[in-house]
C-alpha cells in the first residue's frame, strides 16, 4: 500500500521509530497533533490525502493517547485559517503542515512554533529558515535532474522536446531549472514550455497545440503522471504515437503498469511519492510517544522507474 | 426679479426638434404651473431647468445671467431642486439616509442623530407619520412621495420643480402638500408645478404656461383661465363633453362574486356586474381595490365564490381567468404591465403567445396583430421596433389596453385607466371603454380620480379598509358621497 | 436598426480579428487539425454555455455546472465499469453510461431549479452550494484520486470524441446542433420569449399569465441536460474523471455568455453570441499556445482583458443608445 521501500531515509527512521515507540511506556497524557494539507485537487494530492488519512487512522489505533486533527484547504488563506483554528480551539501540541504556498504560511506557522509547539513542515519549505523542528520533503531538484539525465542519455543530438509545466510555483521552478541544468551540454533543444497545471484536461489542450505547432517532436517531459495521461491522449488523437515518447512523474499506478508492460511510449518514470506525508506524520507522532528527539531534515530522493524495477513501484490498491 | 428663466430655448434629439423657442420665467414667491398633454415637452423643460439636459439653442438665465449647468448636482448647489415623478430614492436605505443622501452630515463618522432629528422635524411639518428609520422599500407609494417632498424641503431651495407630486397622494396628503407649497411661496421660493389635474392647477397656480407640441401656446395669470379653458388650450380645441354618454346595461348578470376574501386585504366582498355595465370601484389608496381585482383574476390567493353567467368558476391563476374570459389591466403600467425594454410586438402578444403558433412563433401573425392593434387603439409610435419604454405614457397605456384585449375577454377589470396620461388620450380611452361596453362586454373601472369614476360608471362601489362601504348610482353618485363612504363618515348626504 | 446590427456584430468582428491574428502568427493555425482541435475542445463549454444563456436570460445564474460535469462524468464511469461484467464491453454498456449522464444532468438541473423556484433561495447561493456538493461528491467517489473507465470500454467509446465525418468530429456536430436548436428556441419558441420576458421584468411576466416558476425551473433543467450531453462527449476524451475535472467551467461558460452580448441581469438572450464568445475564449488559449507572444504566466491576464473589453464595448454602445 505505502511505498516505504522507496524512502530510504524515511524508512530507516520509521523502523527505528517503531522499535522505540514499542519499547517506551505510553504516556497517559493526551497529545493532539494537527495536520494541515492542501485538498485533493489533482491526482498527486489525492494520493497524499489518502495516505494522510490512512496514516492517521493507523496511528490513532496504535497510540490511544494521540489525537489527530486533519484539515484540508483549497487555498493558502483557508489553510492559514485552519491553522489558527487548530491553535485557538483544539490547543494542538504538534503541527504537521504541507504549506500551500511558502510566503503566506511562514508567519502563521512561526506563530505556532513561538507558542512552543512541535512543528513539522512537509515538502514545501517556508520562506524563513529554522522555524520547523522537522522537515520532510521530496527532492524537487533530483526529480527534475533524474528526468533531465534520462533525456540527455537517451536522445540523439539535435533531438527536439517539449515540456509541460505544473501550476506556477517555486516547486515547479525548482524542477524545471534542475531539468534544464541536467540537459546542459547535450544537443537537445527544448522547443516550448507551457503550463499544464498538473491537470489532465489542460495538458491535453496544451499538447494538442504543441502538435499543431511543431511538425517534429522527439520526446515530451510531462513532469506529472496526470499530465502524461492527457499528453498521451492528444498524441494518439494526432496519430503520432510512434514519433515520440513521454516521461511523466510521481509514479501513478496506471503509468507504472504500462512501464512494467514495456510500453514504448512510456520508457521510464521518476518517483515523487505522495506517501512522504505518512513519514512526516509518523515521525511527529514518535516525537510525542518516544523519548527520541525527532528533529532534522529528511529528504526523500527521486528514483528512476524502469521496466526492470517497475514491479516494486506498482501498488494496485492505492488511488494514485 | 426673475430667479430662473428660459429665453428662446430649443431642444433637439437627433433630427427631431421637441422644443421650439420656449420662453419661461420663474419669479420668487410664485407658483408657476406648466401644463400640456404628454409629449408636449414638459419633461424636457424640467430636465433643462434642473440641469439634466442642455438646450440645443437659447439660454438659461440664472438671476438674469446666462448660465450653463454641467450636471444635476451642480444645479442643486445653486438652489434648484427637482422632485421627480419617478422616485430617486435608494430602496434599501432608511428614510433619514435618503433625505440626506449625497450630503450626509458628520465627518468620517456620520452624525446619525442630527440627521434623524432633522428628518423627523421635516416629516412633522408634512404631518406625516413615517418613521425616519423605516426602509424606503417598506413604504407605500404615497409615503415615498412624501419622503421625496421632505427631501426637497431639506435642500433649502430657491427654485423648486415639482413633476406631478400629487398623482399618487391620498386626499389628506394632497392637503398637506398644498399647505407646504403655500408656506414655501410665502418664503419667496419660486415653484414650477407640473400636473395633469386641472382643478389643482386652478387652485394653486399664480401663473400658468400651457404647452402644446413643444411650443408655449398660452400664458395666463391666476383667474384668467378656468379648467375648461386650460383643457381647450392644451388640446387646441374645445372640450364640451369629456366623458362619453353612459350606456344602458342588460339585465343579465355577467359576474357575481360572493363572500370574496383576500387574506388581510379584502374581507367578505360580494357584488354583481351586469352585461354591458361599467362598474366603478372607488376608495382611498390602500382600501383594497387593487387587491380585490387581483384576487378575482387569480394573481392573489382568494377564497369565495365567483359565478360567470351563473356558472361557478375556479380561478387559481391568471391563465384560468383568461380561459373564462376575464382580464385585468394593471395600475402599474411600468412595473407590471409592459416590458419597457422590449419592442411593441413582443409586449402585445406576451400574454397570448399560444395563439401565435404551436411550436414556432409566427412572427408575421404577431406583426399583423400589431398592425391591427395600432389601428384600433390609435397607438402612435415613431418606429415599430422601438422599445415600449420609449413611448409616451398615453401610448403605453393604449398598448397595454390592446394587450389586455388580445385574449378577447368578456369582462375587463381596468385599474387606473388614465393614470399619468394627457387629456387627449384620456378621452380616447374613455371612448374605448364605451365601445367595449357597446360590444356587450362588462367593465370594472378602479380609479382614484373621482370625476372619472363618476363620469364613466353606471354604478360605483366604494371600498374602505377591505370592505365595501357602500354602493352609489344615479343621483346619489356624487363626489361628496364617495368621499364620505371612503373616509367612513357615517351618513350620506341626502 | 443600424446601431442594433453593430451591437450584435461586435463579438463576431472580434472573432474574425482573432482568426486573422492567429493565421498571421502561425501557418498551422488554419490547418484542419488545429481547427478540429479548437472546435472540439470548445464543445463542452459551448453546450453548457448555450444552456447558461437561457438561465442568465431568465435572470438566473448557475455556478454548479463545472462540478456537476465532474460529478456526472464520475457517476457515468462508475456505472459503466459496474455494468461491464454483466453486459460486457459493448455499446449497450456505453449507452447505459450515456443515459446515466443525461438523466443525472436532468436531475441535477431540476434540483437547482427546484431549490431556486420552490424554496425561493437566491440562484447564486443555491448553485454555490451545489457547486461544493458535486465537487466533494466526485472527489469522494474517486477517493481523492481519479476514476478511470476500463480500457476495453475506452477503446470502444473513444471514437465518440475523436471520430466523425473526416475532420468534423462528433463533438463539433453535437455542438452545432445544440447551438442551432438553442438559437431557434430563444428566437422562435414560446419558451424563449417567456425566458426573455421573465429576465426583463418578472412581475410583468407574472401579470401576463406566464407560469414564471415553471419556466425558470425549465431553464435549469435544460442546462442540466446540456451538461449531461457535454459529459457524454467528455468521458471518451480521457476516459477519466477526478476532483480536478471541469474546474472553472462555470466561469468560462458565464464569461462566454456575457462576451456574446447577453446581459448578466437578464432580459436579452443571444445564443449565437454565446457560441462566438466560446470560440473567442478557446481561440485566445490556442493562439497563446501556438505563438510565443507573452510569458505563459500572463495568459490569464490576456483572457481577463479581453473579457472586460468585450463587455465595456457593449456597455458603451448601450449608454450611447440611452442618449
Amino acid at each position: 500500500m505505502k511505498r516505504r521501500n522507496l524512502m530510504k531515509g524515511a524508512a530507516l527512521i520509521m523502523t527505528l521509530g517503531m522499535t522505540v515507540g514499542g519499547a517506551v511506556a505510553q504516556e497517559a497524557e493526551k497529545k493532539i497533533i494537527g495536520v494541515s494539507i492542501p485538498s485533493a485537487t489533482h491526482g498527486f494530492m489525492g494520493g497524499l490525502n489518502w495516505h494522510a488519512q490512512d496514516t492517521i487512522a493507523r496511528l490513532g489505533k496504535a497510540y490511544p493517547n494521540l489525537e489527530f486533527v486533519l484539515a484540508t484547504a483549497g487555498d493558502a488563506a483557508k489553510q492559514v485559517n485552519d491553522i489558527e483554528d487548530m491553535m485557538a480551539t483544539r490547543n494542538i501540541d504538534g503541527l504537521v503542515v504541507l504549506p500551500f504556498e511558502s510566503e503566506p504560511l511562514t508567519a502563521p506557522v512561526k506563530a505556532v512554533k513561538d507558542a512552543g509547539k512541535f512543528v513539522t513542515v512537509v515538502d514545501r519549505g517556508l520562506s524563513e529558515d529554522g522555524i520547523e523542528d522537522l522537515y520532510v520533503a521530496g527532492d524537487n531538484t533530483a526529480f527534475g535532474r533524474v528526468a533531465g539525465e534520462y533525456f540527455k542519455g537517451n536522445l540523439a543530438a539535435g533531438s527536439k522536446i517539449v515540456v509541460l509545466r505544473g501550476i506556477p510555483t517555486t516547486l515547479d521552478n525548482e524542477r524545471v531549472e534542475a531539468f534544464q541544468k541536467a540537459l546542459e551540454g547535450s544537443d537537445v533543444e527544448i522547443l516550448d514550455m507551457q503550463h499544464g497545471n498538473w491537470n489532465r484536461d489542460d495538458a491535453f489542450t496544451v499538447m494538442q497545440d504543441y502538435l499543431s505547432k511543431y511538425p517534429k517532436i522527439d520526446a515530451v517531459w510531462a513532469a506529472d503522471d496526470d499530465m502524461a495521461i492527457g499528453v498521451l491522449e492528444a498524441i494518439s488523437a494526432a496519430n503520432r504515437n510512434d514519433e515520440m515518447w513521454v516521461i511523466g512523474g510521481a509514479g501513478m499506478k496506471e503509468i507504472v503498469k504500462r512501464i512494467m508492460d514495456g510500453d514504448k511510449q512510456l520508457p521510464v518514470n521518476v518517483t515523487y511519492p505522495p506517501a512522504l506525508i505518512s513519514s512526516a506524520i509518523e515521525m511527529t507522532a514518535l516525537n510525542f510517544v518516544s523519548k527520541a528527539p525527532m528533529t532534522g531534515r529528511f529528504i526523500i530522493g527521486s528514483q528512476l522507474i524502469t521496466p526492470e524495477n517497475a514491479e516494486q513501484f506498482y501498488y494496485p490498491d492505492s488511488p494514485f | 426679479m426673475t430667479v430662473l428663466a428660459l429665453r428662446n430655448v430649443s431642444k433637439s434629439f437627433g433630427p427631431i426638434e421637441v422644443l421650439h423657442g420656449v420662453d419661461l420665467a420663474l419669479e420668487p414667491g410664485e407658483v408657476h404651473a406648466l401644463i400640456g398633454e404628454n409629449g408636449a415637452g414638459k419633461s424636457t423643460i424640467m430636465k433643462i431647468l434642473g440641469g439634466f439636459l442642455d438646450p440645443t439653442q437659447g439660454d438659461i438665465l440664472l438671476d438674469g445671467q446666462p448660465h450653463r449647468f454641467s450636471s444635476g448636482p451642480q444645479a442643486e448647489a445653486t438652489g434648484i431642486v427637482v422632485i421627480h415623478q419617478e422616485f430617486n430614492l435608494a430602496a434599501d436605505l432608511s428614510v433619514a439616509a435618503n433625505v440626506f443622501l449625497g450630503r450626509e452630515r458628520g465627518g468620517f463618522r456620520l452624525d446619525h442623530a442630527s440627521m434623524r432629528t432633522e428628518t423627523v422635524a421635516l416629516l412633522d411639518r408634512l404631518h406625516s407619520p413615517i418613521d425616519s428609520d423605516a426602509l424606503i422599500r417598506d413604504l407605500s407609494v404615497p409615503d415615498r412621495q412624501m419622503v421625496e417632498i421632505a427631501k426637497a424641503l431639506s435642500r433649502k431651495a430657491r427654485v423648486l420643480i415639482m413633476d406631478e407630486p400629487s398623482a399618487v397622494l391620498t386626499h389628506r396628503e394632497v392637503g398637506t402638500l398644498y399647505e407646504q407649497i403655500d408656506r414655501l411661496r410665502g418664503e419667496g421660493v419660486a415653484i414650477l408645478y407640473c400636473s395633469h389635474r386641472l382643478d389643482e392647477v386652478a387652485h394653486l397656480a399664480d401663473r400658468i404656461t400651457v404647452l402644446r407640441d413643444g411650443r408655449v401656446v398660452r400664458q395666463a395669470l391666476r383667474g384668467e383661465l378656468d379648467e375648461n379653458g386650460m383643457a381647450a388650450a392644451m388640446v387646441g380645441r374645445e372640450l364640451q363633453d369629456f366623458y362619453p354618454e353612459k350606456g344602458t346595461p342588460d339585465d343579465t348578470i355577467a359576474l357575481e362574486a360572493v363572500g370574496l376574501n383576500v387574506p388581510s386585504e379584502v374581507h367578505d366582498v360580494s357584488f354583481t356586474l351586469r352585461q354591458g355595465e361599467v362598474l366603478g370601484i372607488a376608495g382611498l389608496v390602500g382600501s383594497g381595490r387593487t387587491e380585490l381585482a387581483e384576487g378575482l383574476v387569480g394573481l392573489r390567493s382568494a377564497t369565495g365564490e365567483i359565478r360567470l353567467n351563473g356558472h361557478l368558476v375556479t380561478i387559481r391563476s391568471l391563465r384560468d381567468a383568461f380561459a373564462v374570459g376575464l382580464a385585468y389591466l394593471t395600475e402599474d403600467r411600468k412595473e407590471a404591465g409592459l416590458l419597457l425594454d422590449k419592442p411593441l410586438r413582443e409586449n402585445l402578444t406576451l400574454a397570448t403567445l399560444e395563439r401565435f403558433g404551436k411550436l414556432r412563433l409566427d412572427i408575421k401573425a404577431e406583426e399583423s396583430a400589431l398592425d391591427h392593434a395600432t389601428q384600433e387603439f390609435d397607438i402612435r409610435a415613431p418606429r415599430r421596433d422601438m422599445p415600449a419604454g420609449k413611448l409616451s405614457g398615453g401610448n403605453q397605456q393604449k398598448l397595454l389596453l390592446a394587450k389586455t384585449m388580445l385574449p378577447d375577454p368578456r369582462i375587463i377589470i381596468i385599474d387606473e385607466p388614465t393614470r399619468g396620461i394627457d387629456v387627449g388620450t384620456k378621452r380616447q380611452i374613455y371612448a374605448f371603454i364605451r365601445k367595449l361596453v357597446d360590444e356587450g362586454r362588462s367593465i370594472i373601472v378602479i380609479s382614484s380620480e373621482m370625476t372619472e369614476v363618476i363620469g364613466l360608471s353606471n354604478r360605483v362601489l366604494v371600498m374602505r379598509e377591505g370592505h365595501i362601504a357602500g354602493e352609489l348610482s344615479g343621483a346619489r353618485l356624487t363626489e361628496e358621497n364617495i368621499v364620505r363612504l371612503a373616509m367612513g363618515v357615517s351618513s350620506e348626504a341626502a | 436598426m443600424k446601431r442594433l446590427d453593430l451591437h450584435t456584430l461586435g463579438p463576431i468582428v472580434a472573432l474574425i480579428a482573432l482568426v486573422i491574428l492567429g493565421a498571421m502568427l502561425n501557418s498551422s493555425f488554419l490547418a484542419p487539425a488545429n481547427i478540429t482541435n479548437v472546435l472540439a475542445r470548445s464543445a463542452f463549454i459551448g453546450m453548457i454555455a448555450v444552456g447558461m444563456t437561457f438561465v442568465i436570460t431568465a435572470g438566473g445564474l448557475d455556478l454548479s455546472v463545472g462540478s456537476m460535469a465532474a460529478f456526472l462524468a464520475g457517476v457515468a464511469i462508475i456505472a459503466m465499469n459496474a455494468a461491464l461484467p454483466s453486459l460486457g464491453a459493448n455499446w449497450g454498456t456505453i449507452i447505459l453510461g450515456m443515459i446515466v449522464a443525461i438523466i443525472g444532468g436532468l436531475s441535477a438541473g431540476w434540483l437547482n431549479g427546484a431549490l431556486i423556484t420552490k424554496a425561493r433561495i437566491e440562484p447564486f447561493i443555491v448553485t454555490l452550494g451545489t457547486m461544493g456538493i458535486f465537487r466533494s461528491l466526485v472527489t469522494w467517489l474517486a477517493d481523492g484520486g481519479t476514476l478511470s473507465l476500463q480500457s476495453e470500454l475506452r477503446t470502444l467509446y473513444r471514437p465518440v470524441y475523436y471520430g466523425g465525418f473526416g475532420w468534423i468530429t462528433w463533438p463539433i456536430i453535437t455542438f452545432a446542433v445544440v447551438a442551432i436548436i438553442g438559437e431557434w428556441m430563444m428566437r422562435h419558441s414560446r419558451f424563449g420569449r417567456h425566458v426573455e420576458a421573465i429576465g426583463s421584468n418578472e412581475r410583468v411576466a407574472r401579470y401576463s399569465a406566464i407560469d414564471v416558476n415553471r419556466v425558470k425551473l425549465m431553464t435549469y433543467v435544460l442546462l442540466g441536460l446540456l451538461v449531461g450531453l457535454a459529459v457524454v462527449l467528455y468521458v471518451p476524451r480521457l476516459g477519466s474523471a477526478s476532483g480536478s475535472t471541469g474546474v472553472l467551467w462555470e466561469l468560462e461558460a458565464i464569461a462566454a455568455v456575457i462576451i456574446g452580448g447577453t446581459a448578466l441581469k437578464g432580459g436579452t438572450g443571444r445564443v449565437w453570441g454565446t457560441v462566438v464568445g466560446v470560440l473567442i475564449l478557446s481561440l485566445i488559449d490556442n493562439i497563446l499556445n501556438l505563438a510565443d507572444l507573452v510569458s505563459p504566466y500572463l495568459n490569464g491576464a490576456i483572457q481577463g482583458v479581453i473579457i472586460v473589453l468585450a463587455v465595456v464595448l457593449q456597455r458603451e454602445k448601450s449608454t450611447a443608445d440611452e442618449r
